[in-house]
């Protein structure tokens, strides 16, 4: 789990463009909306296409994945669980 | 400005009679395509057929082009002044023109680039004047009637021809499909089922005169009186949850008019869940929940630069036959606001209107058109709010930003550039005089620029910044439109084994964001627009800034020029003015 938490981390700063943050910057239980990382509804769109991209999870609207989209670690638990490659 | 004739050119029909007697019937040509353009979701979109695109094509013209000229030519026929005349401005609307054109590996706009587009359509129909092309994402059909008037009022032209137009491909289904905007069957505005819009392609034209031109009543003309641009300062795409700039839109065309002295209101209407909200909500802060609205998506779906243009048209030939036409797709209320949405067409006894329109970027429009000009309790025009004394003031400068590769000139001064060479030359800038907005990183490059160069620009001016104000607009120019997001956001859909539209990259395909992402950082509620030319043309982009100060409520001008080719070619150049001798 670890590591995909990392590798999570990674694959949203670049999908992101969260230049000046590093893996080690994120909180993987902070909120990623709001006070946290400070995402917002387009960032969540653009979570929504990697996961598609990376691990082949379709999600068919938005509010689905604002739903998951509750921290880093949030995703990884559903990645790891739907992964579909 | 009067309206002297009209034109729509859609699936519905070719003339603005034949597309009202289609709505009245309740007719739609929104039809759910699947596996085609290779898409692998299906959409549903309301497009010319094969056929119908083919009839109408001009020779070396594109379809988008053709529609338009078409569209031109039949609302011309009703106009007896003419119009190859020095006193008349050709206005073309249009949110992404020939885009369907584009193929990975482009590096030549020219086939598709709008100002080329309208300087061949202009050709084609023998206008004198360099085109302007209105580029204001969804809301740029009613921003191409609001630069009209200010250029009619201001007396720098008689007559303006005004049309918008939008195809629609892959580029755009698959962006509006990656922002989960989409809804793959019939649009229902403002229904409690709404699940998002329906993409459309049509032509709408309207020919119009200044008031001096039409003189006394208008004849019994409809007259547009009043038109306004605001800007929410929120959010690239989601509309402000008070609809600030929607309402404000409304304030500015309202002002002294009674809701009893309106006929209805023709909405934007998109059918997504955000939008009609806000309208509501919008509509509700104006006062003009209880008045009888209706919505044209469910007959055209959302023909992006068209809608404005197309819809007030049909708005005013319907009220010509005492007609409200219904809300097709419309049937159980489903916003928070008690509204008087009309499901079926309906009588109207006084013909005066508003429309209203919202688009990405933050955009809202709002106009206000009464069957001649308006005699209410009190006068609608530029007469009543004109205080400001304008006539024989020039534009004063007060401060210049240039930004170009290796160079940096704040009023005509070189600045420092960084010592670093780890990050590009714009983010080193960034890094260097800006460095506390990290949304900077998910800019464009168009809008990188934009953004810096305004934060330089405001950096000189000095003072407080970060408060609300609607009395500086926000207008930039340029040649090649959104050209580097076009190719950037076309990589994501061209391999279909490696189809991943990109909402964000998309977004930034509407060459407007940029005086979006600037009036959000600055909470700037008053206009923002973005408009595409043939060729940089400064005595024109003078004439409109010039127009846009006579606005009472504007006192302050942030425009430029503004290109971004590729990482090594770009150019933004921008000024702060005012008026003044």
């Amino acid at each position: 789990m670890e590591d995909l938490i990392l590798e999570l981390k990674q694959e949203i700063i670049a999908a992101l463009n969260l230049e000046e943050m590093s893996p080690e910057d994120i909180d993987a239980d902070a909120p990623l909306f709001g006070d946290g990382l400070g995402l917002d509804s387009i960032d969540a769109l653009e979570i929504i296409v990697l996961l598609e991209k990376k691990y082949g999870i379709k999600l068919s609207n938005a509010s689905e994945g604002k739903a998951i989209f509750t921290s880093i670690r949030a995703i990884a638990e559903y990645v790891s669980q739907n992964r579909k490659k | 400005m009067y309206k002297i004739s009209d034109n729509i050119l859609s699936p519905l029909g070719v003339t603005t009679k034949e597309n009202l007697r289609a709505v009245l019937d309740g007719r739609s040509e929104l039809i759910r395509h699947e596996h085609i353009w290779s898409m692998p979701e299906p959409f549903c979109a309301s497009m010319f057929t094969g056929g119908q695109s083919e009839s109408m094509q001009y020779s070396g013209c594109s379809r988008m082009e053709s529609f338009a000229i078409r569209s031109i030519y039949a609302a011309l026929e009703g106009a007896s002044f003419e119009y190859k005349g020095l006193n008349v401005v050709l206005i073309l609307s249009s949110a992404k023109g020939n885009v369907e054109l584009l193929r990975e590996g482009d590096d030549e706009a020219n086939c598709y680039r709008l100002g080329a587009s309208a300087r061949r359509i202009a050709d084609v129909l023998g206008f004198a004047n360099e085109p302007v092309v209105v580029s204001n994402a969804c809301i740029s059909g009613v921003s191409a009637l609001h630069l009209a008037r200010l250029l009619l009022d201001s007396g720098r032209f008689r007559y303006a021809v005004v049309c918008g137009v939008d195809v629609q491909s892959a580029f755009v289904v698959s962006g509006f499909q990656s922002l989960k905007a989409t809804s793959a069957s019939p649009c229902r505005p403002f229904d409690i089922c709404r699940s998002g819009l329906n993409l459309g392609e049509a032509a709408a034209t309207m020919v119009l005169a200044g008031d001096d031109v039409v003189g006394g009543e208008g004849s019994g003309s409809w007259h547009i009186g009043r038109t306004s641009v605001h800007n929410d300062a929120f959010h690239l795409t989601s509309p402000s949850k008070n609809a600030d700039g929607a309402y404000a839109a409304l304030s500015d065309v309202l002002d002294g008019i009674g809701t009893d002295e309106l006929g209805f209101v023709n909405l934007h209407g998109t059918a997504t869940m955000f939008n009609d909200q806000m309208e509501a909500v919008a509509l509700r802060r104006a006062g003009l929940a209880s008045l009888p609205a209706n919505g044209l998506k469910g007959y055209y779906g959302h023909t992006m630069g068209a809608a404005g243009i197309l819809e007030t048209v049909l708005s005013m030939a319907a009220a010509d036959e005492g007609l409200l036409p219904g809300t097709l797709g419309f049937a159980e209320l489903g916003v928070s606001v008690p509204l008087n949405i009309t499901s079926d067409a309906r009588h109207v006894d006084k013909p005066a209107f508003v429309k209203m329109i919202s688009g990405f970027g933050g955009v809202n429009a709002a106009l206000f058109a009464s069957k001649g000009k308006w005699r209410g309790r009190r006068a609608a025009g530029p007469s009543v709010k004109m205080s400001k004394p304008s006539a024989g003031q020039k534009l004063k400068v007060e401060h210049t930003v240039r930004i170009e590769p290796g160079k940096v000139l704040v009023d005509d001064r070189l600045m420092a550039l960084p010592d670093e060479e780890t990050h590009s030359f714009l983010t080193a800038i960034y890094r260097k005089y800006v460095g506390d907005y990290p949304k900077f990183y998910k800019m464009d490059l168009l809008a990188k620029l934009g953004f810096l160069a305004s934060e330089l620009l405001l950096q000189a001016e000095g003072g407080e910044r970060f408060s609300v104000r609607s009395d500086r607009a926000v207008l930039l120019f340029n040649r090649l439109g959104s050209f580097h997001a076009d190719k950037a956001y076309m990589k994501t859909i061209s391999n279909p084994d490696n189809y991943f539209p990109s909402p964000s990259l998309f977004i930034y395909t509407l060459p407007n964001i940029v005086t979006g992402e600037i009036a959000i950082r600055n909470l700037y509620q008053g206009e923002t627009s973005f408009y595409i030319l043939a060729e940089r043309d400064e005595p024109l982009m003078e004439q409109i800034v010039g127009a846009t100060l006579e606005e009472p409520q504007i006192q302050s001008v942030i425009y430029g020029w503004v290109e971004a080719e590729d990482e090594t070619h770009f150019c933004v150049d921008i000024k702060l003015v005012r008026l003044g001798q």
